[in-house]
Order: C-alpha cells, then structure tokens, then sequence
C-alpha cells in the first residue's frame, strides 16, 4: 500500500481513541487558555448586569435535555449565579418535558452553594422571594401568550405543587411587564416562538443560551437587535463563566471552561485529521492520473 | 356535514384569532384569553393521546414476540415506574424521581449524543475532501470557523476568531435568513389554505 493510501485510510478504531484520550485528557491536567470573549455574550453578560437589583424579574426558560445538558447546563449555572450574586430574582418555567429535572438539579446545586455561605436571612436565596420554578407546561405558543397578561392565571402552581398566588415573587411578577429579559437555554426552535409571540406582542427582551449547532440559524435575530444577547455553545457557556470571574462575581470558572479544553483538542484533531486525509487524497489522485496517462497514451512507456 | 363543521370552525376561529392579534380591545384580549386556556388544556389531552399510543405499539411488539420484545419491555417498565414513583413519593430536589433522572436518564441521554462526535470526527475525516471548488470553500470556511471558536484560534492569528465571526455574520446571516424568509412565506401560504379550507387533508381520508 503507497503512503498517500496509508494517511487517507486510517482506521476507524484509531480516530476512536485518539478522539477518547483527547476528550480525557484535559479532565487530569488541566491546561489555561484564556478566552477570546465574542460580543453576543458579552452584550449578554453586560445586559443582566444592567439590570437594576430586585427591581424586574429574569425569566429563565430551561428547555434543553440530558442530550444537550453538557453545553446549555454551565450556562443555567453561570446564569443564576450572576442573577443571585445581583439580587435579582429569577422566575424558571420548562417548555420541554424532560427539562424539568435539569432545571431542579440547576437550581438546586446553585442555590444550596449561595445558603452555605450566607450569613443571614438577607444575604441566602430563599425560594418563593428570590427564585420560582413554575415547572412544565404544555401548548407553549398558548402559554407563552397568556403569560404577557397573568403568569399565575396559566400557572395556577408551581413545580413542586404550591399554589403560586400564595408566593410573594409573583405577587410582584404578574406579567411580561415585570421581566427584564427572558433568556431561553435550548437545543430546539424554542427562542423563534418567544420572538413571535412573546416579543413581538409584549416587547420582551429576550436572551438566548444555544447549543453550537443551533446557534448559526439565530444570528440573524442577533443582527437585528431582537436577541438581547446569546450564549453559542460549550464556548459560549466558558466565555460567561469568565466574565463572572473577570467582574468579581466567581473566584473559579466553572465546568464549561473545563470541557472547552477537551472540545479545543477535539478539534485540533479534527482538523489533522482533515487535512491528513486530504493529503492522501491529493497525492492518490494525481498517482492515479498519471497511471491512467501512461496506460492512454503506450507509446510513452516505449519512451521509458 | 362532517367536514362542513370542523371546516366552519376553522374558518371562523382562524379570522377571529387573526383579528383579535391587531385590536388591543379588552374583550379582544379576554377572548383570546379564554382561547388560550382551551388551547393549553387541549395539549394537555395530547399528551394522554401520545402516552396511550406508546403503550399500545410496545404492547403490540410484545404480543407479537418480535426480538426486540425486551426494549418494549424496558420502555413500558421504565415509563410506569417513572410515574408511580413521581405521583406518589414527589418530585422534589433529592426525591428518588430526581436521583433516577439524573442519575440514569441524564448519563445515557449525555452518552447517546456524545457518541455524533466519534461518528463526526470519522465521518470528517473520511467525506471533507477538497473534490471541486465549493468543496473547498466549505473546507476552509470549516477550518476557520473551528480554529476561530477555540481559545487556540487566537494565538495561531489574532485576526482568526474576528474572521469566523464575519464567516457567521455575514455569508451565514444571509443564507439563514433566506431561509426564514422562505420558511415565513410557506407558513402564512399553508395557514391561508387551511382557514379558507383548500387545504382539507387535516381532516383525514387524503381530503
């Protein structure tokens, strides 16, 4: 077998465990490189922290699953701890049905790392006056409609059963009028139908936290102002964790920026690899034109 | 008539909703209200439809003892026990609901997709050849995109993730929103042949 043959034909059993130890790899030694932030995550960033403290509720719709948890769960994290370390109360709801369970798991571990160092009362995330987590429901476009007249009219209670007129967020919150962006962390077209109906009917501000393949379809809404922000990705999600740390609102970086080393490696290989196979497939295919030039045209070889 | 009514209703509530939209009047929003509320309970009902379905094509797997009989099996167990274990012992922060999704059905989702990026990086290397001009094109823009969105991009040019971002504001910004244009266009002409009842094949038997 010619060289060019042995670079394009590598086998798959191969790329599987380089591809296995590139993605182990940054888990044991973890390397620093810092992030080049992109502007829609900084505009994010910047927006949340504009916002004026107890003052408008954000409202995080939590809509992504287990598949997509890796990239959108940082950023529900890195979302609640720069809304908590604000004192800007958060209002959570699920359009997906298998969310529900990441949303709680999201909220939880944030919340029980605010308490374990709170001093008092004023200072801890308490549940019905700094945060709510309406649950799921289903019929979003309706929901999402109803929602910009009376919030508690569709969520008469909240995911863990309390009835939610009896929970003093949202004797406050009634209403759109009440939210000061609403950021949807998604894998699906979830963002498109709050643009369609929540924006576009009651002018909600709107965030979005998307997974990388998702994320090229909504610039357009980035572009025209519509997308008050966006977060693309595990980068995305590792950029925010940074600006945290860079504005004094987390001493560490989180998870992201961990599995951003291994996706940095991931496609340092990749592309290797691209580039390896093209090479093999240049040098084959001009090996393979001038075979065919000599078996076309004989009286060359007499030459030889 | 059994057309005539379903048709007369679609009709008459596709202008209503159409209308009420544009009048910020409050028996206009009272009545979209109203619509709503039945729209969010009648979801509801689909979701007893889809769960109903779901048991009957496993348990007709099962009867008919087919080789993946055992799948339908692990489906209709899991999903069962699922809602008992919800309905009567809580779903709250720590409940063995939550154990059970995070600790099962959260790694195997996770596992599930993780496994694209073996097939990814196989499939890149062996399909992403330089075999004509546009070819190429989608390979460099590739490997600007992927050099320019890691932390690395910036230390091999500083310009690189200035550059996958055009790629993405630019050349890609024009083709998504062609795209929504197209998709916007398609879905008001289906709606309006769906209200004024030219397109009738929601109402079954091929219409």
């Amino acid at each position: 077998m010619r060289w060019s043959e042995v670079i394009s034909r590598v086998d798959r059993r191969v790329i599987y465990s380089l591809l296995t130890i590139f993605v182990i790899l940054p888990f044991f030694y973890r390397i620093k490189i810092p992030q080049n932030i992109m502007p829609q995550t900084e505009k994010l960033f910047k927006f949340i922290d504009s916002i004026p403290s107890c003052n408008k509720a954000v409202l995080l719709s939590i809509d992504y699953t287990p598949q997509t948890m890796p990239e959108c769960h940082p950023m529900a994290i890195a979302l609640l701890k720069h809304c908590f370390k604000r004192k800007i109360p958060v209002l959570g709801l699920s359009f997906d049905p298998q969310a529900p369970g990441l949303a709680v798991e999201a909220f939880g571990s944030v919340v029980n790392e605010f308490n374990s160092t709170a001093k008092d009362n004023a200072d801890s995330v308490i549940y019905g006056r700094d945060y709510v987590y309406l649950g799921w429901k289903s019929g979003r476009v309706a929901t999402l409609i109803e929602m910009g007249e009376k919030i508690i009219g569709v969520f008469p209670e909240d995911y863990f059963g309390n009835r939610t007129d009896t929970l003093p967020l949202l004797t406050r919150v009634v209403n759109y009028k009440n939210i000061a962006i609403a950021i949807i962390l998604a894998a699906g077209d979830y963002p498109q139908e709050w643009i369609l109906y929540a924006q576009t009917r009651y002018g909600v501000k709107i965030g979005a936290g998307l997974t990388a393949v998702m994320a090229p379809k909504y610039y357009p809404f980035l572009q025209t102002g519509q997308f008050s922000g966006m977060m693309s990705g595990m980068k995305g999600a590792a950029e925010y964790e940074n600006l945290l740390v860079k504005y004094g609102y987390a001493q560490d970086t989180g998870k992201a920026e961990t599995a951003m080393n291994s996706q940095t490696l991931v496609h340092l290989l990749i592309i290797f690899l691209i580039i390896l196979g093209n090479i093999g497939y240049t040098f084959s295919r001009r090996k393979s034109a001038a075979e065919n030039n000599k078996s076309n045209n004989p009286r060359r070889s007499y030459e030889f | 008539m059994r057309q005539r009514i379903p048709l007369f209703i679609c009709l008459t509530m596709g202008i209503l909703m159409t209308a009420q939209f544009f009048i910020p009047h409050p028996l206009s929003i009272g009545f979209n209200s109203v619509i709503n509320k039945w729209v969010v309970i009648l979801s509801a009902f689909a979701l007893v439809l889809g769960i109903g379905n779901l048991i009957n094509h496993h348990i007709n797997i099962i009867k008919r003892k087919k080789l993946e009989r055992f799948y339908s099996l692990v489906t209709i167990i899991s999903m069962g026990a699922m809602a008992f274990i919800g309905i009567f012992f809580g779903i709250d922060p720590g409940s063995l609901y939550q154990k059970l999704f995070l600790n099962i059905l959260t790694p195997l989702g996770a596992t599930m997709f993780a496994l694209l990026a073996y097939y990814m990086a196989s499939a890149a290397y062996r399909a992403f050849r330089a075999r004509s001009i546009e070819a190429t094109i989608l390979l460099l823009s590739a490997f600007v995109v992927m050099l320019g969105f890691i932390p690395i991009g910036q230390y091999l040019h500083p310009h690189l993730p200035q550059f996958a971002e055009w790629i993405m504001r630019v050349p890609n910004l024009a083709s998504q929103r062609g795209i929504l244009f197209g998709v916007a266009f398609g879905s008001i002409a289906t709606a309006l042949k769906i209200i004024l009842g030219i397109e009738r094949s929601w109402l079954g038997g091929g219409g």
